[in-house]
């Protein structure tokens, strides 16, 4: 298919589209699952497909396929629908050819390289690291290896290709004796540099730590956020209200807040597409914006919305490279890039006196993405005591809102991790709600 | 490659084609027409212990995705040998009961199908909404079934709905109201009265902004057909499912034959009936059936495949996938049985405590047995009556204690269709329930 992008992109002129758009992404990825602590199976995917938008007076059309023998007709669907809206006065382009910024570290010939043995290898090595602690075993995880490349053409002169690779690992774990309670650890990155062992045993000592959990009575204190449980409220309860798509739509709690001190002045956050080796670090952003550091929140001012090339138009001001797709099926739309959380690290742990250490939560996904309130089941979580994790807590609720949440950050850990794209240290937040 | 494939003993592919056809509209405007052409096939093998698995997209030559498959698993058995898999017996499926399609979708011009949404907008755009959003999903397509044990089958299945949301905000507090219905055949827009629950979405928006956060606690509860569902899937269906099982996952290992439950509850998963989660056999060629996995509180039976129908002893008919990828265990239509109470009864039951209605979603830990779920909105009740309204109400708690808890079962059952997500697949259900009146439960508020 990808011999055939530079003719779809000549086959949407001919049809009457005014401008057009060709995304082509292709990936290759081996996976290697294990169910409980024996392998279980191992899976290869090749993926391919072709994107097409097609713009006839100011209107956009869009179709898909991962079939060369329906391009020509996914083509000619994209430029029929866009016949069949109406002018759009928002739409203002599509982008053109800039400078391109270099960026480092997201593509490892070991990885693409990878034999299906070696992927084996990691595999084991979770499964091997969770033994370390007697007592618990995995229920399930996996290794998996992934090749990417994405091409994106349009008429305007765009022309990027770019390759890219991935590993990651993943492992859930279970107590065998006593009181159940379960524990997972993951990572991702763009090379061979995480350390598969040492995730299996951080999950089981986990575990074993959480077994035999105390009651709570509810009260407002102190909480820190490991890294895993912080990243799922920033995704889930604040980043969709600076996505300029739904500020645009009255859907955002940040609007006309630009300017305002929304956070403490510690704070700063950036979204960034040029950092070395981020999961979401490339040349350009998926409709060929050139990647750029972008600040968010200044010192606890909020800054900007994210943009990318429509909602840019539509604001009149330029797309901060957040054009995102999850797929080649989907025209793109505002996402996250690297987003890193910035604030003075400390040993938080030892600087507080009594609180609630929390190391993920469940339940983020139904936080008010406008509102930005929330209420989520903190796992994992352990009583703080003189500046150490004292008792494992059985069962927690934890209830606030986003935004204020950042008013009221007291403390971040050296722990900084790529939760995804998502960069982060543990966060300390004073007077949250919980509810034992 | 002979070699090898003497090993194997078993393969199969699915191979799949279809198209679907999206439309987003938002306050007002078209956001996004959008169609995908697709064409995919999902080969699995099996050597030993060990599974191979290769999907691919686009033309797809069979021959060589079997090969690909077994090298893979192959390789994994000769890495790491471990007991042989086996897998229960199936027979070739019928192929009666798919639903009748009066109109299709395809035969109706994307410029009616633009109007409805429109209307259905408007409709939504009650008077303190400030944001709406209507989408509109079409998806129609070809199933090719075929194993090495010679059986082969095929279906084709197309589906249509929509979902409308609605924001209302008032000094800075925004609330959402959200309906969506999803079925076979265009006239779902005519059975369902789609513009009536489009009102009812703006309705709630902004009856949510009046509405207050209460004091959270333990207290009893009712919950409403659409919350007993998610909780019926959630917490008792994902447990029930036998890979979970199997991975010493769920806390209903070794429980068949137990008393887990008031012996108000039976709850089923019946991929027969014609709601979103239907299917004529499942992604190994096994036909599909009604499983009582839940009778009358007694816990009945897990939901397999072939592979843990084998190990655990059951039957299959319950392993399904998204598009390509590997088929695992999973849910189709869910749902808590109904029983005789009326909703007057469980007020006066519940007395004082909650009535929560709808749901944003929520969580599950199948090994421990815990959950949490939003609910959309909800009511205080005292003295038994409803009072105030309430938002941002989440449950949570134990599994077996709630599953022991209920107190009254209703008789008004209501299905919803959603996706469910498990193993990043995300595949068409639909769960329910009718109300239930629980005597304590844990509730999360301000």
């Amino acid at each position: 298919m990808y011999d055939l992008a530079r003719k779809a992109l000549k086959l949407a002129e001919k049809a009457g589209a005014e401008e057009a758009e060709i995304y082509y992404a292709a990936s290759h990825s081996t996976g290697v699952n294990f169910k409980k602590d024996a392998l279980e199976s191992a899976k290869d995917r090749f993926s391919e497909g072709i994107g097409i938008r097609a713009i006839v007076n100011g209107a956009v059309g869009f179709a898909s396929t991962n079939s060369k023998i329906k391009l020509e007709n996914a083509v000619e669907v994209a430029v029929a629908e866009a016949r069949v809206r109406e002018n759009d006065p928002d739409w203002v382009c599509l982008p053109s050819n800039e400078k391109y910024p270099t960026v480092s570290g997201i593509f490892d010939k070991k990885v693409e390289a990878m034999e299906l043995e070696e992927c084996i290898g990691y595999a084991l090595a979770l499964v091997e690291g969770t033994k370390e602690f007697p007592g618990t075993l995995p229920t399930s995880g996996g290794f998996t290896r992934a090749k990417g490349r994405q091409l994106i053409l349009n008429t305007n002169g765009i022309e990027i290709e770019e390759e890219s690779t991935a590993v990651s690992g993943f492992v859930d774990v279970i107590t065998v004796n006593g009181h159940t309670s379960t524990a997972y650890d993951f990572a991702v990155s763009r090379s061979l540099d995480i350390d598969f062992f040492a995730i299996g045993k951080s999950a089981s000592q986990l575990a074993l730590k959480s077994n035999g959990g105390i009651k709570i009575e509810p009260q407002k204190t102190d909480v820190i956020f490991h890294p895993f449980a912080f990243s799922d409220i920033i995704e889930e309860a604040f980043s969709p209200s600076i996505d300029a798509d739904n500020v645009q739509k009255g859907r955002s709690g940040l609007i006309e807040k630009l300017g305002e001190e929304l956070a403490v002045p510690e704070l700063s956050i950036y979204d960034d597409g040029m950092i070395e080796a981020g999961i979401e670090t490339s040349v350009s952003d998926d409709e060929g914006i050139p990647s750029q550091r972008t600040t968010v929140i200044e010192k606890g001012v909020l800054e900007t919305y994210l943009y990318d090339s429509y909602t840019a138009g539509k604001a009149g001001v330029k797309s901060t490279a957040n054009g995102s797709r999850s797929s080649y099926t989907s025209p793109p739309s505002v996402g996250l890039r690297n987003f890193i959380i910035d604030y003075p690290k400390t040993d938080v742990i030892a600087d507080t006196q009594s609180g609630i250490f929390v190391n993920t939560i469940i339940g983020a996904h139904t936080a008010n993405s406008i509102s930005g309130d929330f209420s989520v089941e903190a796992r994992n979580a352990f009583t703080i005591k003189d500046g150490a994790l004292d008792k494992p807590v059985k069962s927690l609720m934890i209830s606030g809102n986003a935004f204020e949440l950042l008013k009221h950050i007291t403390g971040a850990g050296f722990d900084v991790r790529k939760v995804g794209g998502i960069i982060t240290p543990s966060i300390r937040v004073s007077d949250l709600s919980v509810i034992g | 490659m002979t070699g090898i494939m003497q090993d194997i003993k078993f393969h199969d592919c699915r191979v799949i084609e279809g198209s679907s056809t999206s439309i987003v509209l938002d306050n007002g405007k078209i956001e996004e027409i959008s169609r995908n052409f697709t064409r995919g096939a999902g080969i699995r093998a099996l050597c030993g212990g060990s599974w191979g698995y290769t999907a691919i997209e686009g033309e797809i030559d069979l021959k060589q995705g079997v090969e690909a498959a077994s090298k893979l698993a192959f390789s994994m058995n000769t890495n790491t040998p471990k007991e042989a898999v086996e897998l229960a017996a199936v027979n070739f499926p019928e192929m009666m009961n798919l639903p009748e399609i009066r109109i299709d979708p395809r035969d109706v011009a994307i410029e009616e199908k633009v109007d409805l949404l429109k209307s259905i907008e408007t409709n939504a755009k009650v008077k303190g909404v400030n944001s709406t959003k209507v989408m509109y999903l079409e998806a129609e397509f070809k199933i090719e079934y075929r194993n090495s044990e010679g059986l082969e089958c095929a279906y084709e299945l197309q589906n249509v709905g929509f979902s409308v949301s609605a924001v209302a905000s008032e000094n800075g507090v925004y609330q959402a109201g959200r309906e969506s219905r999803f079925g076979y055949g265009y006239e779902l827009f005519e059975k369902e009265n789609v513009l009536e629950l489009a009102g009812r979405a703006g309705d709630t928006a902004v009856e949510l902004l009046k509405a207050k956060t209460p004091k959270g606690g333990e207290m009893p509860v009712i919950l409403d057909q659409e919350l007993a569902g998610v909780f019926a899937h959630e917490a008792v269906g994902h447990a029930s499912e036998a890979d979970l099982v199997l991975e010493g996952d769920s806390i209903l290992e070794n429980r068949i034959g137990e008393q887990i439950a008031s012996p108000l509850i039976t709850i089923i998963d019946d991929p027969t009936l014609h709601e979103f989660g239907y299917y004529p056999f499942d992604a190994e060629g096994a036909q599909s059936r009604r499983t009582e996995i839940i009778s009358k509180g007694v816990f009945n039976s897990y939901l397999h495949s072939r592979e843990t129908a084998a190990k655990l002893g059951g039957t299959p008919g319950n392993c399904r996938a998204q598009g390509y990828s590997m088929p695992v265990v999973r849910m189709s239509n869910t749902f808590i049985d109904n029983g005789d109470a009326r909703f007057e009864e469980m007020l006066e039951e519940v007395r004082d405590g909650m009535y929560l209605i709808g749901s944003r979603g929520g969580q599950v830990n199948t090994g421990e047995g815990i959950f949490q779920f939003n609910a959309e909105k909800g009511y205080l009740i005292k003295n038994g009556e409803l009072t105030e309204l309430i938002r941002d109400v989440s449950l949570s708690g134990k599994t077996l204690e709630i599953l022991n808890q209920v107190v009254l079962v209703g008789n008004d059952l209501k299905m919803t269709a959603g996706r469910c997500g498990k193993a990043g697949q995300l595949v068409p259900v639909s769960d329910g329930s009718p109300h239930l009146a629980i005597s304590k439960a844990l509730l999360g508020g301000a």
